[in-house]
C-alpha cells in the first residue's frame, strides 16, 4: 500500500484461493456459502439471516450471533457496483464504510481476491479531519466497519 | 495518560466482543444515548449497558454527568492507543478467508453436493459467465 493510499485510510488485504473464480464469487454472494466463513470468531452467521440481492442498490445484510451470549449484531450494507465475477463494491450505511472486493483469475483454477476498504468520505468530513487522531480513527472505523 | 499493559490488556479484552466493537464503530461518528447504540441489536437496554460499563471501565469511552441522557463518547487518546489492534482485527478477513478456503476445498472435494450441480469442480471451471480469464 502506497503512501498516499495510507492517508487516505484505505485497507487492503489480498488472498489467493485454489478455486475458479465463479466459484469463489459465488461465495461471496450466496447466503448458503456466505454462513460458512463470513461472522468473526466467536460468532456465527445463519443462512437465514442473511440477505444478498446481488445488483447495484440491492441489500446485502447479514446477522451475526455471538456464540457466547446468543446477541446478534446485523451488518447492513448496500451493494453499489456488481460486475460478477470480477468485482464487487457494497457500502455500509451506518459507518460509511466502503468495501471493494476485486476477482482476478490467476489461472490454473486459482484466483485471487483482493478486499480494499475506505470510507465514503462525507462520513467522517468534519474539522480537523485531516488530524492524525481523525486519520486513525478512520482507519479504525473502517475496520470496525466490517463486523 | 500513561499506557500500561495493564489497561491495555483491559482495552482489548473489551474490544475482544463483537458487539463492543460495533458499539465503537457507532460512537466514531459521534457521541450516542445509550437508546441509540441499542437500537440496531437485538439487545435489551441492560444488555447494552453491561457493555457500555466494560468499554467506560476500560476508558475507551466517557458518559456525561450532566446530561439527562448521558451520551456516550469515544475517547480517542484510548483508542490511539488500541491502535496496534488493528493489526489483531486484520484477522477478521484472515480468519474469514482461512475459512473461505477451508470451505471451497470442502465443496470442491464433496463434487459439488452443496450447490446440486451448479458449483463447478476443478475441471470445469471457467466456462460459466463469459468473462474470459483476465488477460
Amino acid at each position: 500500500m502506497s503512501e498516499a493510499a495510507a492517508e487516505k485510510a484505505e485497507l487492503t488485504y489480498t488472498r489467493v484461493f485454489d478455486a475458479p473464480r465463479e466459484l469463489v464469487f459465488r461465495c461471496l454472494t450466496e447466503p448458503e456459502h456466505l454462513a460458512h466463513f463470513w461472522g468473526p470468531a466467536g460468532t456465527h452467521t445463519p443462512p437465514d439471516g442473511i440477505a444478498a440481492d446481488v445488483r447495484p442498490g440491492g441489500v446485502f445484510e447479514a446477522v451475526m450471533v455471538n456464540d457466547a451470549d446468543g446477541s446478534q449484531y446485523t451488518m447492513h450494507a448496500v451493494y453499489v457496483e456488481v460486475e460478477p465475477p470480477e468485482r464487487l463494491v457494497w457500502t455500509e450505511p451506518g459507518s460509511g464504510v466502503t468495501t471493494t472486493s476485486t476477482f482476478t483469475d490467476l489461472g490454473g483454477s486459482r484466483t485471487e481476491v483482493r478486499i480494499q476498504q475506505r470510507n465514503v468520505p462525507s462520513a467522517f468530513r468534519s474539522p480537523g479531519a485531516q488530524s492524525g487522531f481523525r486519520s486513525s480513527l478512520d482507519r479504525f472505523a473502517a475496520y470496525l466497519g466490517t463486523l | 495518560m500513561p499506557v500500561t499493559a495493564e489497561r491495555l490488556d483491559a482495552t482489548f479484552t473489551a474490544l475482544a466482543d463483537p458487539t463492543r466493537r460495533a458499539i465503537l464503530a457507532h460512537l466514531a461518528r459521534g457521541d450516542a444515548t445509550v437508546n441509540e447504540l441499542a437500537a440496531p441489536f437485538a439487545m435489551t437496554l441492560p444488555g447494552i449497558s453491561k457493555h457500555l460499563k466494560v468499554l467506560e471501565r476500560c476508558g475507551l469511552i466517557s458518559r456525561t454527568r450532566r446530561a439527562q441522557f448521558r451520551p456516550c463518547h469515544l475517547e480517542g487518546d484510548v483508542l490511539d492507543e488500541a491502535m496496534s489492534w488493528i493489526e489483531a482485527n486484520r484477522r477478521i478477513w484472515r480468519e474469514r478467508f482461512d475459512r473461505l478456503d477451508e470451505h471451497l476445498r470442502g465443496i470442491q472435494q464433496a463434487g459439488s453436493p452443496e450447490g446440486e450441480g451448479r458449483i463447478p469442480g476443478r475441471d470445469s471451471d471457467r466456462i460459466a459467465g463469459g468473462e474470459r480469464s483476465t488477460a
